[in-house]
């Protein structure tokens, strides 16, 4: 007597009948031998779905998670590229209104150079500091970030600003500078305090 | 673990929706270890099945918002994690041991009757046979969705996993005197 080979077996398990189910079923309601190969077939999968659940050695979220911030940061300095054509168009239209307008207010041209300095001397600050060999915790790691994508964005606008009629230009350039020490000075707080607080 | 997901789970996706980290998170660490459990039965090293559960929640980050709840969310996670490993299969290229082996000595094996534990005779299997195995019985994968995942039909799916239950059959000694 020839018994139900494996694949018949199996069949006999899923929930559709297939054809030649009818015939296996017969079979299997007469022989001892494939009711015990059903039963062994029935054991060995629910031995399979009770094997013990293994778990990762590591813990991959903090790896998941900065792929993903750093995504999240591709884009929105994606879209700020975005904004800054958009701004680009409204500083073409400004030059031309501009040509046409009263002169804005005078600039002291020491100002801008005096905060250009203090911006330099944060950068520099920065540097000593290496903020990029150090572990931040999400949350400061995610202020830093965000603090770093808004002075480029300033960086941007003082490049446009450079298109603009002197007067216009130099207001813009002192307000952007202004700006710009400020980011740096919290970006710095930021580091620091961070590292003064854990005794780094 | 799910259990808890469950009890929130609309809320937990709503929030990840937006980008929530904390959300996110809630979501990895809810499913975690069934999808490193699901990753290291298919792949064959803890190295390959660490990346893959890496891989599939960087896709799940990504495209949460395109998750549409018409079934659990747990299926729709495990999809991409079965994808994920059976991309990596295909990219390690592992050699098929099993066959390797049946050819060179599997004769020996049958006479030898030699018994080995689920687990070993599990890792004994070849990759596809292994995948095949775990998505359709304990994941409860359909054929044709093993077949369409590894870029095969259901028929394939069906004979690789009669092919690795007589196997396991036979490696685990269980063969009936007929």
């Amino acid at each position: 007597m020839s018994h139900l080979p494996m694949d018949s077996l199996l069949s006999l398990r899923e929930p559709g009948r297939e054809p030649g189910d009818a015939g296996a079923r017969e079979h299997l309601d007469a022989c001892p031998h494939c009711q015990a190969e059903l039963d062994r077939l029935h054991q060995r999968i629910a031995h399979l779905k009770s094997l013990p659940a293994l778990h990762p050695a590591r813990d991959r979220w903090p790896a998941v998670a900065a792929r993903v911030r750093g995504e999240a940061r591709r884009r929105r300095l994606r879209l700020a590229g975005l904004v800054s054509l958009a701004t680009a168009a409204s500083v073409a239209v400004a030059v031309a209104v501009g040509r046409l307008s009263p002169p804005g207010p005078t600039v002291d041209p020491r100002q801008i150079q005096q905060f250009m300095e203090q911006s330099q001397a944060l950068e520099s600050a920065l540097r000593q500091y290496d903020p990029e060999s150090r572990v931040l915790d999400g949350r400061t790691a995610g202020i830093a970030q965000e603090l770093e994508d808004r002075i480029a964005q300033v960086d941007r606008q003082l490049e446009m600003a450079d298109l603009l009629q002197h007067q216009s230009r130099e207001a813009q350039r002192l307000r952007l500078w202004r700006e710009r020490v400020g980011l740096l000075d919290a970006l710095v707080d930021v580091h620091v305090t961070r590292a003064s607080n854990v005794g780094l | 673990m799910q259990s808890y997901l469950l009890a929130n789970a609309e809320s937990v996706v709503a929030r990840a929706r937006t980008g929530d980290p904390a959300a996110l998170e809630a979501l990895y660490r809810a499913f975690e270890v069934p999808v490193y459990n699901l990753a290291r039965r298919i792949c064959r090293t803890p190295e390959d099945a660490e990346d893959v559960l890496q891989e599939t929640f960087f896709e799940i980050c990504r495209s949460i918002g395109r998750y549409r709840e018409e079934g659990s969310l747990w299926g729709w996670i495990r999809a991409i994690a079965a994808s994920k490993a059976l991309m990596r299969l295909r990219r390690n290229k592992y050699r098929e041991t099993d066959e390797l082996h049946d050819d060179v000595v599997g004769h020996r094996r049958e006479d030898t009757h030699l018994r080995m534990d689920l687990e070993a005779a599990l890792e004994r299997l070849s990759e596809t046979s292994r995948a095949v195995v775990w998505l359709h019985d304990v994941e409860g994968f359909t054929h044709e969705e093993i077949g369409e995942l590894m870029g095969k039909t259901s028929s394939f799916s069906k004979s690789q996993l009669a092919r690795a239950h007589a196997r396991l059959r036979r490696w685990l000694g269980e063969e009936a005197s007929a």
